[in-house]
Order: C-alpha cells, then structure tokens, then sequence
C-alpha cells in the first residue's frame, strides 16, 4: 500500500521472449524502500526504491526461464542483512509459485547484478503480498456464500454499493492448519491466508472462520 | 584485514608484541583475553581493544534519515540506526552506547519484533500477527510523536522523562537528586483491530526497555462465560479473553559478533536464610524459562570497564503472563531461548525462509554450540477485557528490561 510494490504475473503461453507484467506503483514510499537519492546508499541503509525494483526483476527474471508451467507472483523484496555477506547490498526477494506450491527466497548481489543464493521450499509460508490480499478478497467476493453479505455489509456500512475489492481495508496473514485439521489439511501446503476485512465506517467484518485457500482458489470455512 | 591491523598496531604501541591480532576478543584462552585487557590498559582507554573487535557505532552503518544520534542531557549518548523492514517492520540496527566521558560500545547488531502470537482462549482463533507490518505502519502526526522528530512519516524518535536517575541525601537534610531520560523510538502499526506501538527505550543510565503497547479497539469476538468478560450493558455479551505473546530477537554484539557468551543467574536458598548465586554457562543452543531471581546476561570478557570486569547486559524483568499453548506450539513453552546466529532464523513462528526452521522450538533443537548468540524473549499478556476497554482501548503495554552490568566503572548517571 505505501511500498513501491512490484507485481509480477508470468504467463503460460509461450511467452519465451516477453516479458512478463511488469507493474510498478509508484509514488508512496514506506517499509522497504528509501527515499530516492542521488547519493549510493550506505550498508546498513534500507533498501532504496531502485534496488527493490531492480532485485525484483533480476530475481524474477533468471527463475522464470526455469519455469515452463505454472503461475508465481513477485511478493516483496526485503534487504538481505546476513552478517556473512558483510557490507555488500544485497536482497531477498520472495517469489511464490501457486502451481507447485514452493516458495523460492533468492538473494540478489546488488553490486554484481545477479541471483548469488536460493532457497526453495513446501509448506513455507511467507507473510501474504498486498496483491495476495487483494487476490484472496477477489476470491471472498467471489463466493456464492459470502460474497453476498460481504457486499450487503459493504452498503450498509458506506451507504453505496461495493465496486470493487480496493473499497475494502484489507490485511491477510498466512494460515497454517492445527494438526487434524479436517476442512483446512490442504493448507499444510497449500498458501492459504486468513482475511481481515475493515468497511467504510471502520469495523471489521467477522471473517475469523474464513480462510482463502490461493493455491485451490477457494474458500473454506473452518469448524469450530 | 581492518581489525587484525588495528589490533596489532595496538599491541605494538603496548609493547606487546607477543600476541596475535586474530585471536582478538576470544574468550577461548584466557591469555588473549589478557592480552586485550592488557593492551587497553597500557593504552589508558578501552578504544584500542575495543576497536579490534569490530567496527562499533563509531563509524555507524546508515545514513540520514536512518541514523539516530543523540546525546542525553548526562551525555550518554546513543547511536543506531533504523529500517522498516516489510515483514518484521521497525528493525533498529548497530546500537552503540556511550557513556559520559567513556568508549563507545557496541550493544546489539539489531533488534525487531520477532510475533506477536495472539491465542484466543476457548482455543480458536489462533493468530500470528506478523505479517507484512511494515506495510501496516500508520503514518504518524507531529501530536503522535512529543517534542520528538519524523523519520519518513512512520518512525518517531524523541525524548522522555524517566524519573529520578539517583537521588541521596548528605545526612544533613540537604538532598541532591538527577532526573533521567530517555531516548525513545517508536513506530505504530495497525494490524487488524489493534494498534500496536513498537518502542525502544535507551536510558541515560544505559538500560533498553522493548516494549510493545496494543491499544486500538478490542476484536469484539464473543465467546461464553468460561472464556470471556461481559462487556458493555449487562451481562450478555463476553468478549472473549486472549493473549499477546510478544517475541523479541536480539542480535547482541557486544564489541563485535565475538566473545560473547550467554550466563543464567540463579539464587539458590529458597526456603532458608541464604541465597547463593548460581551461575549456568549456555555453551550450547538452549531455551529457558522464568524464575523470581532469575536473571540472564550476555557477557564479553574481552570487553572490560576501567575496573576491569567484563561488560555485559543484563536481561531481567520479563512481566510475562507466560503461556504455554499445545504441542504444536511449542515455541511458546519457554520465555527466553538462545540460538546461534543464522540470517534466516527471524520469527518465532511462521519463519519465512525454506530450509531454515519454522520456529523457536526448532531452532535450539539441535542444540548447535554458541559462537554468536542471538537471544529472543517472549513476554505474554493475557488480555481480559474490561468496560474501560470501550473504543478506543487504552494502551496495555508488556516488554522486559535490558539493563548495563558492568559497562562502567560507576554510576553513569
Ligand atoms: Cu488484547
């Protein structure tokens, strides 16, 4: 939201030279990225807009020519401060691929321009991406069950009928299944997230029972 | 390279030529912490040994708006910088302290929030709070940060009172007395229904409180009697109690990854007339839980005050409601845990990172030999709500207290 924030969509088709989506919202700046300045950033700087754009597609873009199916998203860059790396700027993007259900963390060296580590893995859940948040209020909207009551307590509350996801405040977590877990055990691998969702007048809908399973691309309710 | 040459050149000025630079601040061989002791004392100072360490606050690794410095009204003054990272959110980094007239040293590598783990008590819901909450952080108002500065909207630093730092009459009726401040750093964040603020607090007397305040409004989950506390007019609707189990990372680095080592305090004696003191090494990987008198330090005896004693923090006032959740919980079965530094490990649960642990528990469960321990804290609160809780909720603030033991020589203040 206030992140300059990359998202990135990676097409099946035989897309061999194009490349993906690239989107860059600019404007806001908050968490990760620096106010842009003339002046290289010091080590211990945060990451500046540049670099977090820049890792994003150098991370993005060598692990896309690996893939030949499936659909990923670019979730956010975080400054890499592994001690061992010393005073070299580097990143860790995270790249969540919903086909296979791994999660890919590579560390760019910024100085040198190239992917240096990667780690990927099952089951390792990563907090949600604003465009995840959005993906699984689509997904809620969607719903024959909920969508209904997310629109009529959308209009009771704002007084105008909901237009889209972006009328509504939303914050995701990941969600992780209790042990025995009988209508959630698919989110022990599967990138479920919980949703909170805020209305126009400021309250928050009960969606505690409600967890959006990305990888399935539906909703569950849990029982208890 | 930088460090062994400072070292040595150090110990050619001391005239001690005998020793090798890269075994500085090793606490493996008493000879070498000698060495390094010996060195600063011929050197009249703690720079020189200090310095061959690490590279300490002196030559801080940001640059503004990220760099704090600032000197307190007693001349303490600290050093650090700041970063708001996406998952984790305000990170506060090479932290240096310098007392009034003494050597910079080095105090933490960096410091953040590590979960805010909130279990409801009739067993559901279950959250993890972090998640992206640097993206949660509520841009701050000039009224939300008191005779303080912005930093990029979301961080405030400022200055507070924080009572009488001492305080001693001459016997004769004449009191004399010090009032003490603190450096305070401090971001909001709204995650759901709750407004946490994440603070910092850096004494004048060298002490850092953590705390985390959760105001806001309530979730407004109801729940039956057994779970929950009737709230607004009569008695029909509970609010359903919880807790805020609050973890903390702290990377010490005391003068530098090397050299410190992590002791347990115990005073046996309960029962009887006499306490006496215990002490627990942690050579290795471990977890531990709280104890009346029970206190932890990290100690570098490679680092010593002018009166010799090795510098240390202490870690003590843990005001936990210490709640144990089920197997599958079992990061929070313990109040303190030390690991050995690895960059992936960043969460106290829900870890982010393949082919790392996925909490605390995991963590230590080797049980791998401390080289550079990092020390994570967890205090709880447990949250029964209250009339006074209406909208918007008072603060309710939960944290620890790490307090200088054997920084200086005497009082800083
Ligand atoms: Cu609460």
């Amino acid at each position: 939201m206030r992140r300059a924030r990359i998202m990135m969509a990676f097409a099946v088709a035989g897309a061999t030279a194009v490349v993906g989506v690239l989107s860059l919202v600019p404007g806001e700046t908050g968490s990760q990225a620096a106010q842009s300045v003339a002046r290289p950033p010091s080590p211990g700087d945060p990451l500046t807009g540049d670099e977090v754009t820049r890792a994003g597609r150098i991370a993005s873009a060598t692990w896309r020519s690996h893939m030949t199916t499936g659909r990923a998203e670019l979730l956010y860059v975080e400054r890499d401060d592994d001690k061992a790396a010393g005073e070299r700027r580097r990143a860790d993007a995270y790249i969540y691929d919903y086909r296979t259900d791994r999660l890919v963390v590579r560390t760019v060296d910024l100085a040198r321009g190239e992917v240096v580590e990667e780690r990927t893995g099952r089951g390792v859940q990563p907090p949600p991406s604003r465009g995840e948040e959005t993906a699984a209020a689509e997904l809620l909207l969607a719903d024959p069950k909920y969508g209904g009551r997310v629109r009529a307590a959308h209009l009771k509350a704002g007084g105008r009928p909901l237009v889209s996801a972006a009328d509504l405040g939303l914050r995701a977590l990941t969600f992780t299944p209790r042990p025995g877990d009988r209508v959630a055990g698919a989110c022990e691998v599967h990138r479920c997230v919980r949703l909170f969702v805020r209305l126009p007048d400021g309250s928050w809908l009960d969606t505690s029972r409600i967890v959006v399973d990305l990888s399935a691309k539906k909703i569950l309710t849990l029982e208890w | 390279m930088f460090l062994r040459l400072t070292l040595s050149s150090a110990l050619l000025a001391a005239g001690l030529t005998g020793a090798t630079g890269s075994t500085a601040g090793s606490t493996e061989t008493a000879g070498t912490a000698g060495a390094a002791e010996a060195v600063r004392a011929a050197a009249g100072s703690a720079g020189a040994a200090r310095a061959a360490q690490a590279a300490p606050g002196s030559q801080p690794s940001c640059s503004s708006p990220y760099r704090i410095d600032k000197t307190l009204p007693n001349g303490a003054r600290w050093q650090l910088c700041w970063e708001m990272r996406t998952i984790e959110g305000l990170t506060l980094t090479d932290v240096t302290y310098t007392p009034d007239g003494g050597e910079p040293t080095g105090v933490l590598r960096s410091t953040a929030l590590a979960q805010i783990h909130v279990p409801y008590d009739s067993g559901e819901p279950r959250f993890h709070d972090i998640g992206t909450i640097g993206d949660d952080a509520i841009a701050l108002k000039s009224a939300d940060c008191p005779g303080g500065e912005r930093r990029s909207q979301f961080v405030c630093v400022t200055t507070r009172a924080r009572g009488h730092g001492y305080m001693k009459s001459d016997g004769e009726g004449v009191s004399t007395s010090v009032q003490g401040t603190d450096l305070v750093v401090f971001a909001a964040f709204q995650l759901g229904w709750y407004t946490y603020l994440v603070e910092w607090a850096f004494g004048d007397d060298g002490a850092i409180t953590p705390r985390i305040g959760a105001t806001g409004s309530l979730s407004g989950f109801t729940t039956t009697p057994g779970y929950g506390w009737p709230i607004g007019v009569g008695s029909t609707k509970f609010e359903e109690s919880h807790n805020h189990n609050v973890f903390w990372r702290l990377d010490f680095d005391i003068e530098g990854s090397r050299g410190d080592v992590v002791e347990q305090y115990d005073f046996a004696g309960s029962g009887t007339s006499k306490r006496k003191l215990v002490k627990t090494v942690f050579d290795e990987e471990t977890k531990a839980v709280n104890g009346r008198m029970r206190w932890w330090r990290v100690v570098d005896s490679g680092v010593r005050n002018a009166d010799r004693h090795p510098v240390s923090w202490e870690i003590n006032n843990l005001a936990s409601a210490e709640y144990r959740g089920p197997a599958d919980e079992a990061f929070t079965r313990a109040d303190l845990y030390v690991t050995d530094y690895r960059a992936c490990e960043r969460l106290a649960s829900t870890n982010p990172t393949p082919g790392c642990g996925k909490s605390l528990d995991r963590y230590v469960a080797d049980g791998k030999r401390l080289t550079d321990p990092v020390v994570w804290v967890n205090v709880g609160f447990h949250h029964v709500a209250r009339d006074e809780d209406a909208d918007p909720m008072p603060t309710h603030w939960q944290g620890f207290r790490i307090t200088p033991r054997d920084v200086t020589a005497k009082n800083p203040s």
